[in-house]
């Protein structure tokens, strides 16, 4: 109960953030009365996707400060947890989902456990290896498609499917990412301020320091890195059914694990806002740069050098990314 | 007014007013759009470029007269069954992503509202696209991806035009054997032991890997020793370490599944490191673009490379010849491979429309089931297009068959692809065993 009501408690925030946020998620709920296109569908459920990886990789990444840019490997499990259970056995999503989220939870033990005695650029060269190596395992393991992957036919099943989450229109996704997205935020909410949030803040702060007061620095960070995890491996699920196919270069790619970190890097890592800003950012203007200056302006390439601008700009004016700005910005004000 | 004039006054309004609510595409000339998504960026653009060019080069052809063409389609303005509609194509980008080719085909069928797809070279994309067209039943002709599971897996919304690896590779068994057997042109009868064993290195992707799957089924088959079989990432920036694997291997024939710029990275490394197979072999794509060629210059010489096209079908076949001036004109480089397919595949969807009459997606449905293109009207050597419609394989054009050229440097320097399999249609001696980088 009182787990529910910390999760529900925004009380420590301006009024003004809360004004936004509630006319952003109210926005949210109604957008798909907006006539639209389905790419600017598909842009949001991506969206909604990518907030939710930078929420999981914020825990570690934000509040712990220790740099993951192996996230990836748990989209992995968890998509092709759902996709192998699904044509293989017919085992629904809701069912899948769950078990996908206990592999990749012990996964993340088994590899966080000596991955912690690491620090700093060591820590992220090692979980980039540990993604790496895991995508060219599933690169050759027959049983999981190997290289070709898997692919969710779309003539086995009768959309809409809800037990299995296969869906035509794109819409249905949208409300379950929604959905799920709502659920992230209050899990984060209610973190922020649990006992571990607080240990985690200390860690970053000062390692030593947490340990003298007694805090088990090592379990702390592998605790929180299993939520992140977890949270990264609910999205790897969705994203079987939502996109249907699934192939270790495409879902465990070091791309996707690098986007996962700069966009919560670029929101503001360490703060509740700051993965959700950042894939508002990146994520459209990934997709419509693309689409505009790319596909049809004949410019092809453009949008990776304006992509990489607004990402060194921010770095430089700001390290602690855009959330960093708007506190930067308050604080002058209040002075 | 007598009421008989009365009446018929009436009906002729009412046949004015029903003549002018008619819908406009019924008489005017309506256009026809036809999403096409190809690799404009990333390591296939060069690739993308050629299969741009082809598929617009056929639009163009189909969109306006010109008689002294030997094929249907540049017979007409437009397509002629519906009342000369123009043929518009709506070209995407989809990176060599699977996710962002499935999201740009949904772009097209809902808001593009395309009439149909055409695409995506890479295996992997077009496994995602025809997989969102079969879910809008909404129809896609596919002319350049060779991955044979494609066709394998009962959609009914999706045709494929090209010959896949399955046949390709087995062509390639069968050359090695005519090479034992003395078939190949200039050859002696090269025995056994000297190209008995292969080793192979294929791009990781749904092509690649299937190809290195292809080659080693085949090499148990006709008897060949596989020594080394490996995929590595075709976005690699280095390959030193697959290449000295390989090296390692001392194969007698080495085998790859290349894109554009890793197949030139593996040649690279390969002279770099002094490999010296006998026999080196590309599955196509990289090893047969324009830049493979530019970039690798006199290397190359010796080099084969499975394709559907070359240059040297100019020389048996009029029509490719005048469609290779028109191709030459807009982009300054020879059809290939891709930029033929390409051309194929737009040229497939125009006999379709045209025997379809309609855009109704099941009348195109029924239409590509029943095509029958006649080989003389395509610039690829094919005995022509027919799509099988029972069995195993649904929608794979029963009539396409694969070429293996060789790079060989002209009297002028140049260098060429020859054609040396089929060996009836050899337009070369081969150039046996490959010259050392």
């Amino acid at each position: 109960m009182e787990t529910i009501k910390n999760a529900l408690d925004f009380s420590d925030f301006p009024r003004l953030d809360l004004t936004v946020a509630g006319a952003v998620a109210l926005c949210l709920i109604i957008f798909p009365l907006f006539p639209l296109s389905s790419f600017a569908m598909s842009t949001m459920i991506q969206f909604l996707m990518f907030a939710l990886y930078g929420m999981g990789w914020n825990t570690i990444g934000g509040y712990g400060g220790q740099v993951d840019l192996g996230k990836a490997q748990y989209v992995g499990i968890g998509a092709y947890t759902t996709a192998v259970m699904l044509i293989r056995w017919d085992i629904p999503f809701w069912v899948s989902m769950p078990i996908g989220v206990c592999f990749a939870v012990t996964w993340s033990f088994i590899i966080g456990y000596p991955l912690f005695r690491l620090k700093g650029h060591y820590f992220a060269i090692a979980t980039i290896a540990t993604s790496l190596v895991l995508k060219d395992i599933f690169e050759v393991w027959e049983f999981v498609g190997a290289a070709r992957g898997l692919e969710i036919s779309p003539i086995k099943y009768h959309p809409p499917d809800f037990l299995r989450l296969i869906f035509r229109e794109d819409i249905y996704y949208f409300y379950f990412i929604l959905g799920f997205f709502f659920l992230g935020i209050l899990y984060i909410n209610w973190f922020r301020k649990s006992r571990l949030g607080y240990q985690l803040r200390s860690i970053k702060d000062n390692e030593d320091m947490a340990r003298s007061l007694g805090i088990n620095v090592h379990w702390a960070k592998i605790k929180t890195y299993a939520i992140a995890t977890g949270f990264v491996s609910v999205v790897g699920s969705f994203h079987a059914c939502y996109i249907k196919n699934i192939e270790p270069e495409d879902t465990m790619s070091l791309d996707i694990s690098i986007l996962i970190a700069l966009m919560a890097m670029l929101g503001g890592a360490g703060s509740l806002w700051g993965p959700i800003i950042g894939a508002g950012i990146l994520i459209p203007l990934k997709s419509y740069l693309k689409e505009w200056l790319g596909a049809q302006a004949g410019l092809v390439g453009i949008d990776l050098i304006l992509y990489a601008l607004i990402i060194m700009l921010i770095s430089a004016y700001e390290p602690r990314g855009v959330w960093g700005i708007i506190e930067k910005i308050r604080r002058r004000k209040r002075a | 007014m007598k009421s008989w004039m009365k009446v018929g006054m009436f009906a002729l309004a009412v046949l004015a007013v029903g003549l002018w609510m008619v819908p406009s595409g019924a008489w005017a000339q309506k256009e026809i759009k036809i999403g096409v998504i190809y690799p404009l960026t990333g390591g296939a653009a060069a690739a993308g470029r050629e299969l741009r060019a082809g598929a617009e080069l056929a639009a163009k052809i189909a969109n306006s007269a010109m008689p002294d063409l030997a094929m249907p389609m540049a017979q007409n303005q437009g397509i002629k069954s519906l009342g000369g509609a123009k043929i518009k194509l709506i070209i995407k980008d989809h990176q060599g992503n699977p996710t962002l080719g499935a999201d740009l085909a949904k772009k097209l069928i809902l808001d593009d509202k395309v009439d149909g797809i055409l695409g995506c070279y890479f295996s992997s994309v077009t496994k995602t696209v025809s997989a969102v067209c079969e879910q809008y039943k909404v129809p896609m002709i596919n002319g350049s991806s060779t991955s044979p599971g494609l066709t394998e897996r009962g959609f009914k919304w999706f045709w494929r035009t090209t010959p896949h690896d399955r046949w390709f590779t087995k062509d390639l068994f069968e050359f090695l054997v005519g090479l034992t057997e003395g078939k190949v042109q200039g050859v002696k009868a090269v025995p056994r032991e000297e190209i008995n064993t292969l080793a192979s290195a294929c791009e990781k992707t749904e092509w690649g890997s299937h190809v290195s799957g292809l080659i080693e089924e085949f090499a148990k088959e006709y008897g060949f020793k596989l020594r080394k079989s490996l995929l590595y990432a075709a976005k690699s920036v280095d390959l030193s370490s697959e290449v000295r694997s390989l090296k390692a291997a001392r194969p007698d024939v080495m085998l790859f599944a290349s894109y554009t710029s890793d197949a030139i990275l593996l040649v690279k490394t390969l002279k770099a490191q002094k490999a010296h197979p006998k026999i080196m072999w590309g599955q196509d794509a990289g090893f047969e673009k324009p830049e493979f060629r530019e970039t690798l210059g006199d290397s190359i010489n010796g080099i084969l490379t499975r394709t559907v096209f070359l240059p040297k079908v100019v020389d048996i076949k009029k029509l490719a010849g005048q469609v290779n001036d028109l191709y030459k004109e807009k982009t300054g480089n020879d059809l290939g491979g891709a930029s033929a397919r390409a051309f194929t595949g737009l040229q497939t969807w125009v006999a379709v429309l045209e025997k379809a009459g309609s855009t109704e997606p099941q009348a195109i449905q029924a239409a590509a089931n029943s095509i029958e293109i006649p080989g003389k009207d395509l610039v690829v050597p094919w005995k022509g297009i027919r799509f099988s419609t029972k069995g195993k394989e649904l929608g794979q054009n029963v009539l396409g068959s694969g070429l293996i050229g060789q790079y060989q440097k002209g009297k002028d320097g140049k260098m060429e692809l020859e054609i040396v399999y089929p060996f009836d249609v050899s337009s070369a001696d081969m150039i046996f065993p490959f010259p050392e980088f």
